[in-house]
């Protein structure tokens, strides 16, 4: 039992913030409060009543029971290592909640303000405790950052999706001419100021104003699913989802044809590689890329690419159309305003004739095989 | 009430609760915190604060937020109308009535907040589906239930005499702001365990045949790990089992063809019934994994 009882609950919030839970001082001052507000031989239920403050999202609500137990309880964790030489500090859930008591009681007449120092205290004393904490394992961050995509596991969505958020950031939103509702005096809206002042016997008590709207510029992700992107097309689907959810992107995949698969990437409910074979099976083999734009733009986009759009192609290049043919279609693409970025799997710009022949109608080529790479994209768009 | 008799009395209302609930509860109404609960739709968020109401005895406010919703809907309006009314029947006595009176508590239209905070007695206050509602409105709730007090400015401040219990749910639609989810306990309610689906749907279809129920939860369960687009929630199995009880049976019907006719009342989206053929309708009542040959 740590010397505090304080301590104890303190450490336990330092643990939750390395994992990236939100404890501030309040939260450890909730968690004490609902320690004492249970009568110390019902300490169990400190687990449920805790994770209820603070946990914030479904995400920490899942991870919340490992980290009690890992905490708490270590020893019931199984199949965890034990560094050499390290001695597993002794912590007892039901001292703790017991001590907690005794310590309130006997602090009784001056309990909070010394509650608030010892717990303020304590989180200066577990920053220092933190660090040494990691110590004991090397940090996966940096090693995600450069692992490939084909190494890539489902869980590390999140850190795609923060870079895609990144990349949201720099398309800057433009003025369009179409108007909303808003609170500043710019425009008065005038049908709904009639309407609303009919309940005040036509006096326009609360007129309605319009104001300018911006908007982030249309993005249109063309991921390539031909044989020769077996390797990369699930992960590139994975890009694809982040832009989904990020930046409310419309997602096609293509390979002798094309097919829109942005209803398919909305839930975040994984088989999405069965699903887009299933709207691909029967396209047949080989790569048509400039088919797939001249269906892209025909079916799907037409009007709609204007200055304001961005599209994505995800592909190697390999393109068995004429070479010519290319060139055409993201000529077409170009004239309507719209910017084309080239994002390859390969490190080098794809060496194929279609895409050096038509290299100067794309915006930017970039290399998307780590996350790095993904990150550096940040910088070409616009 | 300690916890023990506020999951009893929860249990009495109805609403059976999961493991963990009832002490969040418990803690929000010994804390006065609120507290946000979260889940997908159909597991019984709002079901929550209806049975905690009957089971503390309170009175339930709801305010059910969507999107435009303004501070005229959810705290209060003047009664323009009566107001008026008042002007005309008091032209010809100039002097008789004042601005003041104009503007007293007779013509103030008391929405949801202002009636929980400006209740005589304690009550519940459901704030339904939050995330619906603009992040204006949400900042403004931020700040009511931190002080529990709203300003009117004709009036005067109006404080809580009991501070309501406040419930609010989300079904994640929009990304609620890190100040309130911090301001809030929070709970994630998960579709429920087989056991206390059960136990749940004997509480409301207690006439129903226990071997029905049982098999009937079994294959809800069953169905909701598959790729659904819209997952079915508690309302809906109490639906289906209500509806293959009225058709008087005592167990699921053996043949798939019949069981699938019964469910227009789990699956409510066209790829979803697309999706559940006969097939899979006889491998879920059977238990069996997709790709594993029936031992029939």
């Amino acid at each position: 039992m740590e010397a505090r009882p304080l301590q104890a609950i303190a450490g336990f919030a330092a643990l939750l913030r390395e994992h990236a839970l939100t404890v501030g001082v309040a939260e450890q001052r909730a968690m004490v409060e609902a320690a004492l507000a249970l009568n110390p031989a019902d300490y169990r239920k400190v687990e449920a009543g805790w994770r209820g403050i603070v946990c914030c999202d479904a995400q920490s609500w899942r991870r919340y029971p490992e980290l009690f137990a890992a905490y708490w309880f270590p020893d019931r964790l199984t199949g965890t290592v034990r560094v050499s030489g390290e001695t597993r500090p002794r912590r007892d859930l039901r001292e703790a909640v017991a001590a907690l008591h005794a310590f309130m009681d006997g602090q009784a007449g001056r309990s909070h303000p010394a509650a608030d120092t010892a717990l303020e205290g304590d989180s200066t004393a577990d920053a220092e405790a933190g660090p040494a904490r990691a110590q004991g394992g090397a940090s996966r961050a940096e090693a995600l950052e450069q692992r490939d995509f084909a190494d890539w596991q489902a869980q590390d969505s999140r850190q795609l999706e923060r870079i895609v958020e990144a990349i949201a950031e720099r398309l800057r939103r433009r003025l369009i001419r179409r108007r909303r509702l808003g609170p500043r005096r710019e425009r008065l809206d005038l049908r709904r100021t009639l309407r609303a002042s009919l309940k005040t016997g036509g006096l326009p008590l609360a007129p309605a104003w319009l104001v300018r709207r911006r908007e982030r510029p249309r993005l249109y992700v063309l991921v390539d699913v031909s044989r020769s992107m077996e390797t990369y097309a699930r992960l590139f689907l994975r890009v694809a989802r982040a832009f989904v959810g990020v930046l409310d992107a419309r997602v096609f995949v293509f390979h002798t044809r094309l097919a829109e698969v942005t209803p398919l990437l909305v839930r975040d409910r994984g088989r999405v590689q069965e699903k887009v074979n299933a709207v691909t099976a029967g396209f047949g083999g080989g790569t048509r890329i400039a088919y797939g734009l001249k269906q892209f733009q025909d079916l799907y986009a037409g009007r709609a690419l204007s200055r304001s759009a961005r599209v994505f192609i995800l592909s190697d290049g390999f393109d068995s159309d004429p070479e010519q043919e290319l060139r055409r279609e993201l000529q077409r693409i170009r004239r309507r305003g719209a910017r084309v970025y080239w994002l390859h799997p390969t490190v080098l710009r794809p060496p194929s004739r279609a895409v050096s022949g038509a290299a100067d109608l794309v915006n930017a080529f970039a290399p998307l095989h780590n996350l790095d790479s993904m990150a550096r994209i940040r910088r070409l768009v616009e | 009430m300690d916890e023990g008799q506020l999951k009893e009395s929860l249990q009495r209302a109805g609403y059976v609760p999961e493991t963990g609930l009832v002490t969040t509860l418990w803690f929000a109404q010994t804390l006065e915190r609120p507290v946000l609960i979260e889940g997908d739709a159909g597991v019984g968020k709002t079901a929550v604060a209806g049975a905690l109401a009957e089971a503390l005895g309170r009175r339930l406010i709801r305010l059910q937020c969507y999107e435009g919703l303004d501070l005229q809907q959810a705290v209060y309006e003047w009664n323009y109308g009566r107001q008026l009314l008042a002007i005309r029947l008091h032209e010809r006595d100039a002097g008789a009535l004042s601005e003041r009176d104009l503007f007293s508590k007779d013509y103030l239209l008391e929405r949801p907040l202002l009636a929980a905070i400006a209740s005589e007695s304690p009550c519940v206050l459901l704030i339904d589906e939050i995330d619906r509602a603009d992040e204006a409105f949400e900042a403004f709730l931020l700040e009511a239930l931190a002080d529990y007090q709203i300003t009117i400015p004709e009036v005067g401040t109006v404080r809580a005499r009991h501070r309501p219990l406040v419930i609010l749910t989300s079904n994640g639609t929009r990304e609620l702001s890190d100040a309130l989810r911090r301001r809030c306990l929070y709970h994630f309610l998960e579709y429920p365990t087989a056991e206390r689906e059960i136990a749940i749907v004997k509480t409301t279809l207690a006439e129903a045949d226990s071997r029905l129920v049982e098999q009937a939860v079994e294959f809800v369960q069953r169905l909701r790990k598959e790729d659904l687009q819209k997952t079915p929630g508690i309302a809906e199995s109490l639906d289906w089992i209500r509806a293959l009880h009225q058709l008087r049976l005592k167990a699921l019907p053996e043949d798939p063809e019949s069981i699938l006719r019964t469910l227009a009342c789990l699956l409510k989206t066209r790829e979803d019934r697309f999706q559940v053929n006969a097939d899979q309708v006889r491998r879920l009542a059977e238990g069996r994994r997709p790709g594993v040959a029936s031992s029939a």
